[in-house]
């Protein structure tokens, strides 16, 4: 590359961007991981002052079994979330590469739920789940769709897989656009050789499909993660983190993943110093993850 | 030079003018979406007359978003507003280090339940409201049940038991409209806990709550207390109990398919809109076998001033104008449905269970509100997953008095 010839003007173009990106980024990040070393909490209380306390909110995490289920179930959900949205989108890719009369339609109506905000999808499907299905189920004389024992909102688990649902029906859309994107840069002339020696649609998915979309994968595969993970505003509207649970014998918030463990433990228990301490948490767990993920998938991505 | 001499008077009259009349302006923060409307527009009348303007935050409805986290990222961010509005003690002690002693404005004489700590006032109280048990008395009527009956345990079973056997006729889809879903658990968590808390005794008793924030747990008291949960849980419409929200409760008890409603008489304006008709008002609680007559009735929130506000006189007249100005009184109770905290004020709200609180209220026959004794933390957490818990049918009765129990035994310090 060639060397900058005017080190004042790189920076200067680059300091609006870099600006911003410290004051929203860099700052509030060491300001929080210094905030979860005190007594930090948000309010004015008489007498109170700000203090270091050491570790003490991070050896509170550990005895508090909310965060450990929390942490449980966001594995489950991202684990689940992350298979479901990328089998359905590369299916969706599939679809919308084959020679499909007005297959531009369906490429933009299956992208735009991932225009619409998480908060109102969420109470959408709150809606769909809660009143759509059981009177469809009365409509088309289901019994059991209308069984309030049935609704998918009424307990954890099921309210766990309606959370997946929703964060497919809102993400397949915006990684189908990935693997298009991947799939129309397959050479032609390979798919050509393999049908003129006779490969089945199932031997060409296999073997030149699947690993020429290797890089889109590792993309989609980290996209999904970090945004599984990250999960909060489906969750604060769809579910609100109930229905609750029994977990070591404490009654607890079933569906309450992380991000909102983090945020409740913040804004509700009246605890910031507490909240900041499993956010930086939170924030290791998610780096660790994402590069061990990343450099799984880079060592099979296949060079054209 | 042309342009300075332009310039200078241009500058010179801008500094004046900013001197002569110093911008005035007041933020209120408060967390009654319903009155949101009334109270913005009172709010431009006010500043009109007073050339003060005034901004108005409303934010609550949910357990998502509520006044205390918008308070706390306003205090984050250096902003927070010259009014606003409180629950309780547990609020109060966030906010101990800035919010103003009030003790000699007028309205106080006015007033039976202002904010006090230690003697000194702190909080003007919005308005009154209370809940019981709201019933549809031509419901009543037709299933031969009188509501005057309704005030202890049995009373209910028996009443619930008639009333369950001949729902099909009545046209009901359950007895009673009860929702503890996580997002509706300020129904159970704050309203029915307090059942528990303070019903059957003297108005101001603290003598329950203060045992059980000491983790000393009344057996007998707490469960009784179970019986009646697991009978208003018993007998209500499942799907809204479970995962209803606030249209779907007081949606079935206004469109007449629940003859009993859990919730308060905040919920007038819900009734005005869906043009509910019927007769309505509230029953005591049967939260213990012994008879309780009485509703729950108390302030619901107060306004406190930032004692940091730059405009503390102006804060200060925008709360006695709404005692003592027509206007004011105006967008209370006719406006915003309320009722009214202060004797000065004549009017009274339209609603026909603000009437029924009004009228328990005049009789003396009202029982206090303690559960914003206990921490949001404790009742978000804690009790909101115990009640949940029960509701759904994950656990039984003894469990549920078990798991109170430890719930309360943890409080101790």
């Amino acid at each position: 590359m060639r060397k900058a010839k005017h080190p004042a003007i790189f920076w200067l173009f680059l300091a609006p961007v870099l600006f911003a990106f410290v004051i929203v980024i860099v700052v509030p990040f060491i300001l929080g991981a210094y905030y979860s070393f005190t007594n930090w909490s948000a309010t004015d209380r008489l007498g109170e002052t700000l203090k270091l306390v050491g570790l003490a909110n991070y050896a509170g995490i550990l005895k508090d079994p909310s965060f450990t289920y929390s942490f449980i179930i966001t594995v489950v959900y991202t684990l689940l979330n992350m298979i479901a949205i990328n089998i359905v989108s590369f299916a969706l890719a599939m679809l919308v590469t084959q020679k499909l009369v007005g297959r531009n339609v369906y490429r933009a109506g299956f992208f735009i739920p991932n225009l619409i905000g998480g908060l109102i999808l969420g109470y959408v499907w709150q809606f769909i789940f809660d009143n759509a299905v059981p009177s469809l189920g009365t409509f088309l004389g289901f019994a059991s769709w209308e069984n309030p024992a049935n609704l998918l909102l009424a307990k954890s688990n099921t309210a766990l897989l309606a959370m997946v649902v929703v964060g497919t029906w809102q993400y397949a859309g915006y990684i189908m656009v990935i693997y298009v994107a991947a799939i129309e840069m397959i050479p032609q002339e390979l798919v050509e050789a393999a049908q003129i020696d006779g490969a089945s649609t199932f031997r060409r998915l296999r073997s030149i499909t699947l690993p020429m979309i290797r890089q889109a994968l590792t993309v989609t595969l980290f996209i999904t993660l970090v945004n599984s993970f990250k999960q909060f505003d489906v969750n604060v509207s769809l579910t609100a983190g109930g229905p609750s649970a029994m977990f070591l014998g404490q009654p607890i918030y079933g569906t309450q993943l992380l991000a909102m463990n983090i945020y409740n433990q913040g804004l509700k228990s009246d605890d910031m110093a507490g909240g900041q301490a499993r956010a930086v948490v939170f924030f290791l767990v998610l780096v660790l993850v994402s590069i061990i993920e990343v450099s799984i998938n880079k060592k099979r991505e296949i060079e054209l | 030079m042309k342009y300075i001499k332009v310039f200078v008077p241009i500058l010179l009259a801008l500094i004046v003018g900013a001197c002569a009349k110093p911008p005035q302006h007041i933020t209120l923060e408060q967390n009654k979406p319903e009155i949101d409307a009334a109270l913005k527009a009172y709010a431009d009348v006010w500043s009109k007359a007073n050339q003060i303007t005034v901004t108005i935050k409303s934010v609550g409805g949910s357990s998502g978003i509520d006044l205390g986290t918008q308070l706390k990222a306003d205090f984050a961010a250096g902003d927070m507003p010259d009014i606003f509005a409180i629950a309780g003690l547990e609020d109060y002690k966030q906010w101990s280090n800035l919010t103003l002693d009030l003790t000699g404005e007028k309205w106080i004489n006015d007033t039976s339940v202002p904010f006090k700590v230690d003697g000194k006032v702190y909080g003007f109280p919005v308005a009154v409201e209370g809940w019981g048990l709201a019933y549809n008395a031509d419901i009543l009527k037709k299933a031969g049940v009188d509501p005057l009956t309704l005030n202890n345990y049995a009373a209910y079973k028996a009443a619930f038991e008639k009333i369950d056997a001949i729902k099909a006729s009545l046209g009901l889809k359950s007895v009673v409209s009860m929702a503890a879903s996580i997002d509706m658990s300020w129904v159970t968590r704050d309203h029915n806990f307090n059942s528990l808390l303070s019903n059957g005794l003297p108005y101001g008793d603290k003598s329950v709550t203060n045992d059980l924030l000491a983790g000393k747990v009344d057996a007998k008291r707490l469960s009784e207390y179970a019986d009646w949960v697991e009978l208003l849980f018993k007998y209500a419409d499942k799907a809204v109990l479970t995962t209803g929200n606030y249209d779907a409760q007081v949606g079935a008890f206004a469109s007449g398919k629940a003859a009993f409603l859990h919730q308060g008489n905040w919920v007038d304006p819900n009734m005005a809109q869906a043009k509910a008709t019927f007769a309505m008002a509230f029953a005591p609680h049967g939260s213990m076998a012994q008879a309780t007559d009485g509703i729950f009735v108390a302030a619901p929130s107060f306004y406190v001033i930032n004692k940091n506000s730059k405009n503390i006189p102006a804060a200060k007249k925008f709360l006695t104008d709404l005692v003592y100005t027509d206007a004011g009184n105006k967008y209370m109770v006719v406006d915003a449905l309320m009722i009214p905290a202060y004797k000065n004020i004549t009017l009274s709200p339209a609603g026909q269970l603000s009437k029924s609180v009004q009228a328990w209220a005049a009789a003396g026959k009202i029982y206090s509100w303690n559960q914003y004794y206990f921490t949001q933390e404790f009742r978000e957490k804690t009790l909101a997953a115990i009640y949940n818990q029960f509701a759904t049918g994950a656990i039984n009765k003894a469990r549920f008095i078990d798991l109170m129990t430890k719930a309360f035994e943890s409080l101790k310090k």
